[in-house]
């Protein structure tokens, strides 16, 4: 077992250890995955250029207005934002079941350790989450011709990402640690039964715009199967990168504060 | 804490009052009902779930109940479903009223009695989610900001079934498909959320 940072009484305070898993072999893994994620990324963004066949819009029958803008038959260059949307958020949602596991974990321990995990894929979380709606956004706007519309993806997808950023609010506005972990944890579970229905809605309804793309007859050809699958990769090994940095930095702070108490006792 | 519900729902039809006065006799207020009703709900309720915690922190009344030799989940149970009753008395107000102000000069389908259901269901959902993170923000600090920043994404797809149930039900439409789904989706949410704050709520009352 790892050394803990144990809750004891009102206060947090930290065992005396100095075994804080830092440094261990994720840690080593975690600049090569987040470079070896950047490569990806960057090469799923040639590809999608390159190598994926440009799309026809399908919608658009002889002339439509799209954007101010006459068009008829149009080549939708603007789908290439799709090799990007998807996978940031399958990945936010990655991100978020870390959040949920993490959140189990302490409400069964009441180790600090976990809180601060699940705290740090919830961060990573919003960034993937913001990033899906901002290239979502996009997407309606240049495809749709509309800035938003209250379809189901969306919305559910607009209320995990107001949750997501209630999760912080809440956070801020308690300040015993011990308390402002265990109603993190619980609203952070609350929360995730979002995320499967955000993921399913476009199964369980299908009048839906978003088309299902995970399943084995999805319509992709190859040549737009590989940029997508490596962006999805890509952030994936982003994701963890970014994760284990992120714990390593909080881990050490935790450590420094330890060593202040030892200093001043 | 009835009397400040029902007179702060009245306080929200009179301001629908000046937000619909300008909208001329084409207006077609049966399709907003639904919506409009359940709007009233939703801020009702946070006023009702506010408080109702803030009553069991005056005199130590919370360490009180959770000295009772029960499983927390009983207090859950109890503090839902007093909010449960709270909420439906106010509605029973409301709802005569609201259609007093707004519908009287509509004739609303002759299937309108079945926004009951929807409105039993909500109402459960709205309960079961709202004693929950009203336990949770009640000891936080802006408890009435953080309440309403949690609570109405939570509430969200509840809202959203109950609107379409209700709005089908009163102003026409496919009673068999929509109906029937939209209450499904809620009855199905409500399992979801009521069942996983039962759960949860040991962990929240005792932080």
């Amino acid at each position: 077992m790892h050394g803990r940072i144990k809750i004891e009484g009102k206060g947090m305070t930290v065992a005396k250890t100095n075994k804080h898993p830092i440094g261990g072999l994720s840690d080593k893994l975690a600049q090569p995955a987040l470079l070896l994620g950047a490569l990806l990324t960057a090469l799923a963004f040639v590809l999608a250029f390159t190598v994926a066949s440009p799309v026809v819009g399908a919608k658009v029958n002889g002339v439509e207005l799209i954007g101010n803008e006459m068009i008829g038959n149009q080549i939708l260059l603007s789908q290439k934002i799709f090799y990007f949307h998807m996978p940031v958020a399958v990945v936010s949602m990655v991100a978020l079941t870390g959040t949920a596991f993490f959140a189990i974990r302490f409400l069964m321990t009441r180790d600090a350790l976990y809180d601060l995990k699940a705290k740090i894929c919830t961060e990573i979380g919003l960034v993937f989450v913001i990033c899906t709606m901002i290239s979502g956004d996009l997407w309606t706007r240049f495809e749709w011709g509309v800035w938003w519309v209250w379809e189901p993806r969306l919305t559910t997808y607009l209320i995990l990402t107001l949750m997501v950023i209630a999760y912080f609010i809440l956070r801020a506005a308690v300040d015993e640690p011990e308390r402002r972990a265990t109603y993190a944890s619980v609203f952070s579970l609350i929360m995730y039964v979002d995320v499967p229905i955000s993921f399913f809605i476009t199964r369980l309804i299908p009048s839906s715009v978003h088309p299902v793309i995970m399943r084995s007859d999805s319509g992709m050809s190859p040549d737009m199967l590989a940029p997508l699958m490596c962006a999805l990769f890509g952030f994936c090994l982003i994701v963890f990168g970014l994760y284990r940095f992120r714990a390593r930095t909080e881990l050490i702070a935790v450590r420094v504060e330890a060593a202040k108490d030892t200093l001043d006792e | 804490m009835l009397s400040s519900m029902a007179i702060y729902a009245f306080l929200v039809l009179v301001v629908y009052g000046a937000a619909l006065s300008q909208t001329g006799s084409q207006f077609d207020i049966l399709q907003m009902s639904g919506g409009m009703l359940w709007a009233l709900i939703v801020f009702t309720s946070l006023l009702g779930l506010n408080r109702s915690f803030s009553y069991e922190k005056e005199d130590g009344c919370l360490e009180g109940i959770l000295l009772v030799p029960l499983d927390r989940s009983v207090v859950f149970l109890a503090k839902a479903t007093s909010n449960f009753l709270f909420l439906l008395a106010v509605e029973i107000v409301v709802l005569p009223l609201y259609y007093f102000f707004f519908l009287t000069t509509t004739t609303p389908q002759p299937t309108w009695p079945l926004m009951l259901i929807p409105m039993l269901v909500g109402t459960i959902g709205i309960a079961g989610i709202g004693t929950l993170l009203s336990t949770i923000t009640t000891s936080t600090r802006g408890k009435d900001v953080l309440l309403a920043v949690l609570f109405i994404p939570l509430v969200f797809p509840l809202l959203y079934a109950c609107v379409s149930a209700t709005t089908v039900v009163v102003a026409g439409g496919d009673i068999e498909g929509i109906f029937r789904n939209s209450v499904l989706l809620a009855v199905g949410y409500d399992l979801v959320m009521v069942l996983l704050s039962w759960v949860l709520y040991d962990y929240a009352v005792s932080a």
